[in-house]
This record gives structure tokens, sequence and C-alpha cells, in this order.
């Protein structure tokens, strides 16, 4: 069974589109890295996998069920979503005293999440006085409170400090090693690439493409880029045709995994003028620098 | 839900702003004590001994409600802006249960601060009283409604706090709405047009408790009907509101 699976999820907020008709799913027992440039949608992908954010249409489900419907969702999952969501007042120790009661859990607990994050001198200590790389590791007792077998982190190595990047890396791969799924977000594809086991790539809140990190610096992949005008339409043709696309710039598409003549095919459906095409075979690794450099992805 | 109210409880008592609000609240008791009897006490003041009299000094006992409508407040959107709601609402995705044990949470903490107030009260007052020459034994009627009045007007004050808080989840804007609404708004409304004032919360409070001194006031068991409208209106609104609501 999948881990996690979402399918033809979308976020709209307004006018602004976060997440358009996204679907991937990921394996049991592995680390997947969920990465994208900033601004991709990956936040409101994870909130709306935890419930916190109501999709305007699709779903997603964490071992089977939408996260809402997990009896004891904190056995199940444990996510860390930002370094900021603690009171500044409270103790680290009263914090997760009062997550482990809400929950129903043993307040034993508390002292062995502590142990497990290397907080055990800080417990005492306000939240107030903590570093950003504290925080984090307080925001990971606390999802581990419950012991659950899948971990959700939203760019948790912002602010760690190298030691605590190399620190969390181990975590999440001994994680896995032990049977558990985690999925982590990163706009950095260097931070993640050490311990995922595969990678899923978004852009403007769409899917891009997923990878075993064993193909991700090979340069197996290919694609067709196209300069046209009609980037967009060209896109929506493409992705219609069930080929997936993805507008590296303004007027620059990038369609994966297709020939040149099915792509020319669905621009001459779509009427889009084709200034120049050219095949070309890439790894994830360009692919995703492309994606997080150019303009056309921070539209 | 025993749980989730525990936890609401825990949130509380380890945060200072809480105790500070408790001491606040507690602190209140002897000075209304003390402007009631200097007030009334005047020559052409209601005098002590009268019903209204009595009462108004008793009522000391539902001081803190302001500060339980605070704390109500902070209950609520004390998580928004802490941002620690996003980790409630991953515990217990049942958004429902989690503003009903903040209600529940919150009646507590009020129903506490009354029954110790009214104990001070009791401690302060009667003595103090009788000190002037009045016939305590014959008001124990009057200590009774007062006293119960004040402890549920007090409860009913947290609902209405939580119901704030979730309508207004920045919690500076709804901690000076209320303020204002309350001692500036009512104040104003009560004086221009007491007919009108009666039927606001603070006027139905005031009256429930026996805290408010202009004519005019609902009887206490109207006007308790009323406040409990008024605090099951606020947590309904607010409920909601923050049910539907994205946590971003």
């Amino acid at each position: 069974m999948a881990a996690i699976e979402i399918q033809g999820l979308s976020k709209r907020f307004g006018e602004i589109t976060a997440v358009d008709d996204l679907s991937f799913s990921t394996r049991e027992g592995a680390v997947t890295g969920f990465l994208g440039p900033n601004g991709a949608g990956k936040t409101t992908t994870l909130r709306m996998l935890l419930g916190l954010v109501t999709p305007t249409e699709g779903t997603a489900t964490v071992d089977g069920r939408p996260y809402a419907e997990l009896a004891d969702p904190t056995r199940h999952v444990g996510a860390v979503l930002e370094s900021t969501s603690f009171h500044p007042g409270r103790r680290a120790r009263q914090h997760l005293r009062v997550l482990a009661t809400a929950a129903g859990l043993p307040l034993e607990r508390v002292d062995e999440v502590l142990d497990e994050v290397g907080l055990a001198e800080a417990g005492d200590r306000r939240v107030k006085g903590f570093s950003l790389g504290m925080r984090q590791r307080l925001g990971l007792a606390s999802a581990l409170l419950g012991a659950p077998n899948f971990l959700i982190l939203d760019e948790p190595t912002n602010g760690l400090d190298p030691e605590g990047v190399h620190w969390l890396r181990q975590y999440l791969r001994s994680f896995a090693d032990r049977g558990g799924s985690v999925l982590v977000s990163s706009h950095l594809l260097a931070e993640v690439a050490q311990t995922v086991d595969d990678v899923v790539i978004i852009a403007n809140g769409r899917f891009v493409i997923q990878s075993s990190l064993s193909d991700l610096a090979q340069p197996s992949q290919s694609g067709v880029r196209v300069r046209t005008p009609h980037a967009e339409t060209l896109r929506a043709a493409l992705t219609a045709e069930g080929i997936a696309a993805e507008l590296v710039a303004a007027d620059v598409v990038m369609a994966f995994e297709t020939t040149a003549e099915a792509v020319g095919l669905a621009a001459a459906g779509a009427a889009a003028v084709i200034y120049e095409m050219t095949v070309e075979r890439f790894n994830l690794e360009e692919l995703f620098l492309e994606l997080t450099t150019s303009e056309g992805a921070l539209r | 839900m025993n749980n989730l109210i525990r936890a609401e409880l825990l949130k509380l008592r380890t945060t200072r702003t809480f105790w500070w609000s408790v001491g606040a609240a507690l602190t209140f008791v002897p000075l209304s004590i003390a402007l009631a009897i200097a007030k009334i006490g005047t020559p052409d003041g209601t005098s002590l001994d009268s019903v209204e009299g009595f009462r108004n000094v008793i009522a000391a006992a539902s001081s803190g409600g302001m500060l339980v409508l605070l704390i109500g407040i902070m209950v609520m959107a004390g998580e928004f802006r802490f941002n620690t709601i996003t980790s409630t609402f991953l515990i217990t995705p049942e958004r429902k249960r989690v503003v009903a044990a903040k209600l529940a949470a919150s009646s507590l903490v009020g129903i506490a601060i009354a029954a110790v107030s009214s104990s001070l009260t009791l401690a302060i007052a009667l003595p103090w009283l009788a000190s002037r020459h009045v016939d305590v034994a014959s008001h124990s009627t009057d200590i009774v409604i007062v006293l119960l009045g004040g402890i549920a007007a007090t409860a009913i004050s947290g609902m209405v706090g939580v119901g704030v808080g979730s309508l207004v989840t920045n919690q500076t804007l709804a901690v000076a709405v209320t303020l204002t609404w309350l001692l500036l708004v009512e104040a104003m409304v009560v004086s221009f047009a007491p007919g009108l004032g009666r039927w606001l919360p603070g006027g139905a409070a005031g009256a429930m408790s026996g805290a408010a001194t202009y004519s005019n006031l609902l009887p206490v068991g109207a006007a308790a009907l009323l406040f409990a409208g008024y605090g099951l209106a606020f947590a309904a609104a607010g409920s909601r509101f923050v049910l539907r609501r994205d946590i971003t």
C-alpha cells in the first residue's frame, strides 16, 4: 500500500491557485523528498494532507485514510510544520506534556522524546530562549510523542546549522531503516539528496516528475524543450494528452518523457506557435536547478 | 474529552499571563467591596442594609468576570497568536471537540475564580458590614442569590470569551474590542439609553450578579437567561468560524 496518496488535489485561495490537480504517492519504508521552488505549493499540500487546510478538490490520504479520519492520529503520523508554533513562555517539557495530555499519551513519553532529540538538558527551559535549531528539535520531539510510523516534515532544515542538518539527516535515515515512512519537503535538492530514496518535484502547484534517487543524477530522462509565445496553452494541451509538462520560463515549456512528434501534434492541436523545439537528455538535478532559478517557476 | 479539557487547563496553568489574570481578578474583590461600601454608605446613597445596597457589596464576588472573559479570549486567540493551533488541530482533527473543550475549560476557570472570590467576599464583606450595623443574618437569601448568580455569570463570561476569541483570532484586537465595548460603549448606552443597556451583555451579566447599580435592570432570572443566550450565541458563531478556517 502507498504510504501517502495524493489524488487530483487542488487548492485555490481566491484568485490564486496554490495547488493544481496534484497527484502522487509515496512508498512505505522510504524517505521521499518533496521538492519544489519557494511558493510551489509544498506547504499547502502538506497542510491539506494533514487536514489543516480544506482542499478545493481532490483527496489526500496517509496510511489509506484522510488524516482527520485516523483514530488517534498522533500514533500514526507525526508532523513538523514550522519552528514557530510554541508558546514562548512555556518550558519545553510543559509544551510536550500539554500535547501528550491532549493526545491521551503516557507522560513518560515526554522524557523519552526529549532524550531522543537531544534536548534532555533543556527540558526545563522556556522556549523563548531556544535557538532555531533547538526549536526544530522540539518540533520533532512533539511529532515523535505518539511513536508514529509516518513522519511529515516541512522544510525542517530551515535555520539549522550544519551540525543540526547532519543530525536530522541521520535521524530520518534511521527512522526509515526501522520501517517508518518519511515525507520531507525542501526547496534545496542538495539538502535532501543524501537522505532520500525518492523525490517528487512540483512547480507552480503542479506535479513535474517523480523519480528514485538512483535515477536522480543519471542523464536518463529525456524531454522536449519548446520555446513558444503560447506556453501556458501548450502546457495545458500536453497535460490533457497525459504528457507531464512544466513552464520553466514564461515562454519555455519542458515536456517530460515524450517525443518531439507527440509534442508537435499537441502544439498543432492547440494552435500554439512554436519558435524552437529541442529534444534534450537531462538529469533531475539540472531540471530542479532550472525550475528553482528561472523566472517561469517563480511566476 | 476529559483529556482535552485537562490539556486546556494545563495550557493555562503553564502561562504566566493566566496567573497574572487570576491575581488581578482576586485583587478586584477587596477593592470592589471597599468601593461599594464607600459609595453606598454615603448619607444620600442607598442604605447598606437595603436589599440593593447589600447585594451590591456582595457582588464583589463576581468582579473577576471581565478577566475571565479575557482568559476565554486567550484560550482561543492565544493559540492563533503563537501558532500552537496547528499542533492542537493535528492532535484533534475533529475541531468541534477542541472548541467544546475550550468552552468547558474556560467555564471551569470562571467557576473556580468566582468560587474563590465568593469566599474572599464573605470573609471580608460580612465583618465589615456588621461593623456598619448591617443585620447580616437577615440577608442570607440575598447572599445565596448574588453568589450563585455571580458564579454562573462568571462561567458564562468564559464562554463568551472563547466565542469572541474565535471570531477575532487576533488576540490583541479581540481584547481591545472587548474592553472598548464593556468599558466605553456599554457605559455610554447605559447613561444615554438605560432602557436599552439592560439588554446588552454587560447589563445582563451585571443584573445577574448584582454588580450593576443603575435602575431598570432585568430581574435576575431573566438576566441569567439572556446572558446564557449571549454565551451560546458567541460560542456558536465563533465555533462556526474556527471549524471552517484554513490553518495556514
